[in-house]
């Protein structure tokens, strides 16, 4: 897979033995899941399923899970979020880091430490306070600028952030600007969306769709309780939901 | 807020999922390394790929030093990370990282001259200095993570630890 997870934790109580066996299993939890998930490695349970070799009953549980929850996110993204309309069966990826990562953080979470936060390749959970005011301050890479943020978002513990780029899949940044606009108009591409709401894995997906969304797509998920989202086109638009947790008051300006 | 914390880092990486833990210090820390990110304890730095660090800058290159207190420190190698290099300076106490700081994020020369060269929209709160943004982490920068293990592992030879 590639991915890169970090993690940040504040201990709060726990010794440090007892810290140390918390990401212990946090990361065996995460190469575990990357073990039945990973369309990467062939005969992973996922790749085993996406050929139709694997019976119900041979089903690792989270398989089920995974893809019932992508079902749901399907529906309330009005099918801009759609893991079976991938080429070589159903792929979860949009979904499914998000969810691992959710899953990383809550066994720190249950372990008792104060703060956490989890960034699994951009994909960012948070749980707790973080130290000072007790709010996470989260950057937003840059769509086209390798070494800056486009903004920054502040959001207390228990929410996650998820960024999709058009810079994740490969392609180079220098491309999209061959085809940067010197004006504004309909037809620009997203080079990025972020999505902050309680659950990781539906803002993971939520982002996905985003990036091919139309521009009705950002409220649909301004009608989901507890999310909001933020987008940025390649000729330098930006689109945000009300309440979308920008850092700085005069980011919302900007909010739809 | 507890009053007790401890920093403590270690990397481990296993069918192409690299993993690299965290834990944040306060004040009253024994470690005698710079702190990562400057005032905010929490700062991005560590963990988070394209942040510079706010502290005393790093020599760079393959140096590594040591200090009575048993701190050793190494700068990995410069690993490509698609637009440019990264390098990460990382310091150890036995086989626990204790601080990990960007040390470089350079792009490419021919990367810079493209941006040079177009017109570039500009977003309306770009932070063009991340290291000034005061931030934990960044969502989205998922291209750098590979070249930071690298980096990271790289410095981990160079003081021979697993």
């Amino acid at each position: 897979m590639g991915t890169v997870v970090s993690y940040l934790v504040d201990p709060g109580p726990l010794s440090d033995d007892e810290v140390s066996s918390a990401m212990a299993e946090s990361t065996a939890e995460l190469h575990r899941l990357d073990g039945i998930f990973s369309t990467w490695v062939p005969d992973s349970p996922m790749s085993r399923y996406r050929l139709g070799e694997l019976d119900a009953e041979e089903l690792p549980p989270e398989i089920p899970v995974v893809l019932e929850l992508c079902a749901s996110v399907k529906q309330m993204s009005r099918g801009w979020f759609d893991p079976w309309a991938m080429p070589g069966g159903v792929d979860p990826t949009g979904l499914v880091k998000g969810w691992a990562v959710e899953k990383a953080t809550a066994i720190l979470v249950r372990a008792g430490v104060a703060g956490a936060l989890v960034n699994g390749g951009g994909d960012v959970a948070t749980f707790g306070s973080c130290a000072g005011d007790g709010r996470w301050r989260i950057g937003i890479q840059h769509p086209w600028r390798v070494d800056a943020l486009a903004c920054v978002v502040e959001v207390a513990g228990g929410r996650a952030v998820a960024t999709s780029g058009r810079y994740e899949r490969g392609e180079h940044l220098i491309d999209p600007f061959a085809a940067v606009l010197q004006h504004r108009g309909a037809g620009a591409r997203a080079a990025s969306a972020t999505v902050s709401g309680p659950e990781l894995a539906v803002a993971d997906a939520l982002a996905t769709a985003l990036m091919v969304a139309g521009s009705d797509a950002l409220s649909l998920v301004a009608a989901l309780r507890g999310y909001s989202a933020y987008r940025i086109l390649e000729d330098g638009t930006e689109e945000a939901t009300a309440g979308f947790p920008f850092a700085d008051a005069g980011q919302r300006s900007r909010s739809a | 807020m507890s009053a007790r914390r401890s920093r403590l880092m270690t990397m481990a990486a296993a069918s192409g999922l690299a993993v690299v833990l965290a834990a944040h210090v306060a004040g009253g820390s024994s470690l005698a390394a710079t702190p990562v990110g400057g005032t905010r304890p929490s700062h991005g730095s560590v963990g988070t790929p394209t942040t510079t660090t706010a502290g005393a800058p790093p020599p760079n290159g393959s140096t590594t030093t040591a200090t009575p207190q048993g701190l050793r420190s190494a700068t990995g190698a410069m690993e490509q990370y698609g637009y440019g290099e990264i390098a990460v300076r990382i310091s150890v106490r036995g086989t626990r990282i204790v601080q990990a700081t960007v040390s470089t994020l350079q792009t490419a020369e021919s990367y810079s001259q493209q941006l040079a060269q177009q017109v570039i929209p500009t977003l309306q709160s770009e932070v063009l200095s991340a290291q000034s943004a005061q931030i934990s982490a960044i969502s989205g920068a998922t291209y750098t993570c590979q070249g930071y293990a690298a980096s990271v592992q790289s410095a981990l030879d160079q003081l021979g630890v697993k």
